[in-house]
């Protein structure tokens, strides 16, 4: 017997019933993005519960300004860029308070407990030396790298020019290099 | 680029991009926000839309309101909101016209993936004008699949329409791009 | 239509989940596969959540196989291609790639556009505008004939110049009747997406023409 739930109506479909009123429309776009944007948030911040909070003010965001979103069928990237500037002020205002970046607990519990425990270690350095990135580099790696846009792409979601954003993900692999050598060498 | 073992990016990379999930109460927090949201939007036009109500409910009341909005159309004070405008496209689907030239046909349907196929007796039957068979129906947003079904078993695509590319069983199909008007 | 019915595959598809979901009555609630072949599509339909593809192309594919009185193995291979055509333009297109778009890159895929095509298009018009219709036409264009380099140029070009949907229609248009009017499809191709991009300047009194 094949259940329709598989069944998913469009962005533009689900953004289009959302402004006539159906505010639970807005429930499917949230289960379609959140686990997709929710790894960009946790790698960003260095913990779930910022990440949450930032996703769930990007998700709020997005609801309060939808009759704004210009192309709905690209809900996805227009709900990315504004996740992208919660990451910032949540960052900001972490740097403000004098935290510093603390890896994520949760994404080592996350890992299966079939994996050798070399794997869990190898996990754990790779998101301190990510920790250890500048906010910028950081930012522009995991764009670069983990959610494989393009540069131009890039370029409109943060606002940077390509150049200086080239230059960010250079210097981010260069420090990712050194810092996980020295892991190894120590 | 720096001088980097492609292989060390690339694990690096593919520990980065494991899927993170997150707790099973998120959706349900996110929605308790948006809904508080949605309730305070509603109120806030409910307040024009209560007054009619109860205007209604009254017909004295109601037949001093018609008179008044009567001669403020008139005036031409009075615009149509926005909104009134957005309900003609409903629902996110635009009108389409399908047109089929086929002057020796008994009869003309569309069917395609906005109107399943015609399973289930959900076929756009066209109308003929002089062998130009045509119908208008409401099309959702988005790319579609789509035939025309000449005497109900010969399948034709659009002689006017881009091909649809993909396994057609068969039976052509052709290709429709429909734009949501509401941006 | 009334010859299908007669089929026989068990048509009615269970739809308790998806009534709960959307709210309002599936007009496609009675039909039904045979088991093997809904058991197929449902492997092939979770793999693709899983990737991150759209799952509804997926169905409509099932569907149209039904309407079109396909039998169950025909049905499951087609969806089976979308689905490895989806993953594909995915691939290409990455993260902020819309439904739409990854459904007419597949179309472009099938139609024998590499993959890496669309992903040089997407970097190159990035969020700016959808790929959707400029897909659907170079799938278009390639199935006419014209050779998938020439096709992918000529789309590039015009996306790359601004061209607006309603201009990349009018070319696909142009090409088409150019070539049943018996043009070389790539002359066809190139001729009129030269004529099509918007910033083209008037010819300098070229001879070659005509």
């Amino acid at each position: 017997m094949l259940g329709l739930e598989g069944m998913e109506s469009s962005d533009a479909a689900l953004v289009a019933r959302v402004l006539h009123g159906d505010v639970n429309a807005y429930g499917e776009l949230v289960s379609r993005y959140r686990d997709r944007y929710a790894r960009y948030a946790v790698h960003m911040l260095g913990n779930r519960e910022d990440a949450e909070e930032a996703l769930q003010d990007a998700f709020t965001r997005a609801y309060r300004s939808l009759a704004r979103c210009e192309d709905p069928e690209r809900f996805g990237a227009w709900l990315f860029r504004i996740l992208v500037n919660r990451c910032r002020t949540s960052g900001a205002r972490r740097v403000r308070r004098g935290q510093t970046f603390v890896h994520d607990e949760g994404a080592l519990m996350n890992a299966s407990q079939e994996h050798p425990a070399e794997q869990t270690m190898w996990r754990e350095e790779i998101e301190r030396a990510v920790g250890e990135l500048s906010p910028d580099q950081r930012e522009a790696f995991l764009l670069k790298y983990v959610e494989e846009l393009g540069y131009d792409e890039m370029s409109e979601i943060t606002g940077v020019g390509v150049s200086a954003l080239k230059m960010r993900v250079m210097r981010a692999c260069d420090r990712l290099r050194t810092l996980l050598r020295e892991v190894h060498s120590g | 680029m720096a001088d980097w073992g492609r292989t060390t990016l690339e694990l690096i990379v593919e520990e980065l991009q494991q899927p993170v999930k997150l707790d099973a109460s998120f959706e349900r927090r996110v929605m308790v926000r948006v809904r508080r949201l949605y309730a305070a939007q509603r109120k806030h036009r409910g307040r024009w839309f209560g007054a009619a109500a109860a205007i209604v409910e009254r017909p004295a009341w109601a037949a001093a309101l018609a008179a008044g909005v009567v001669a403020i159309a008139t005036i031409g004070i009075l615009r149509v909101r926005p909104w009134a405008d957005r309900a003609v496209a409903a629902n996110g689907r635009e009108p389409v016209q399908f047109v089929l030239v086929a002057p020796a046909a008994h009869s003309v349907a569309v069917v395609g993936d906005f109107n399943n196929w015609g399973l289930g007796d959900s076929a756009l039957v066209a109308t003929n004008h002089q062998g130009v068979w045509s119908v208008t129906a409401a099309v959702p947003a988005g790319v579609h699949r789509y035939a025309f079904v000449v005497n109900g078993k010969q399948w034709v695509a659009d002689p006017t329409a881009p091909r649809s590319s993909g396994d057609d069983f068969g039976m052509p199909s052709s290709a429709l791009v429909v734009e949501d008007s509401i941006k | 239509m009334s010859n299908r019915k007669t089929r026989s595959l068990m048509l009615v598809v269970g739809l308790a989940a998806s009534v709960a979901t959307a709210g309002a009555q599936d007009p496609r609630a009675g039909l039904k596969l045979d088991a093997t072949t809904s058991a197929a599509i449902r492997a092939v339909v979770d793999s693709a959540k899983a990737q991150g593809i759209p799952v509804e192309p997926l169905m409509e594919k099932m569907y149209e196989g039904l309407g079109k009185g396909a039998d169950g193995p025909r049905i499951v291979a087609a969806v089976r291609s979308l689905a490895a055509e989806m993953a594909s333009a995915h691939r290409a297109l990455g993260t902020v790639a819309s439904a739409d778009e990854i459904k007419a890159g597949a179309s472009a895929v099938h139609a024998g556009v590499p993959a890496v095509e669309l992903g040089k298009m997407k970097k190159q018009s990035g969020l700016r505008r959808s790929l959707t219709l400029p897909f659907t036409v170079l799938a278009d264009i390639v199935s006419r004939g014209v050779p998938v380099s020439t096709a992918a140029n000529a789309i590039r070009a015009l996306v790359g110049a601004g061209a607006k949907d309603k201009e990349i229609n009018e070319f696909q248009r142009n090409v088409k009747v150019d070539i049943e009017q018996g043009a070389p499809p790539a002359a066809a191709a190139e001729t009129r997406a030269k004529g099509a991009t918007p910033s083209a300047k008037p010819d300098g009194g070229s001879e070659i023409d005509g």
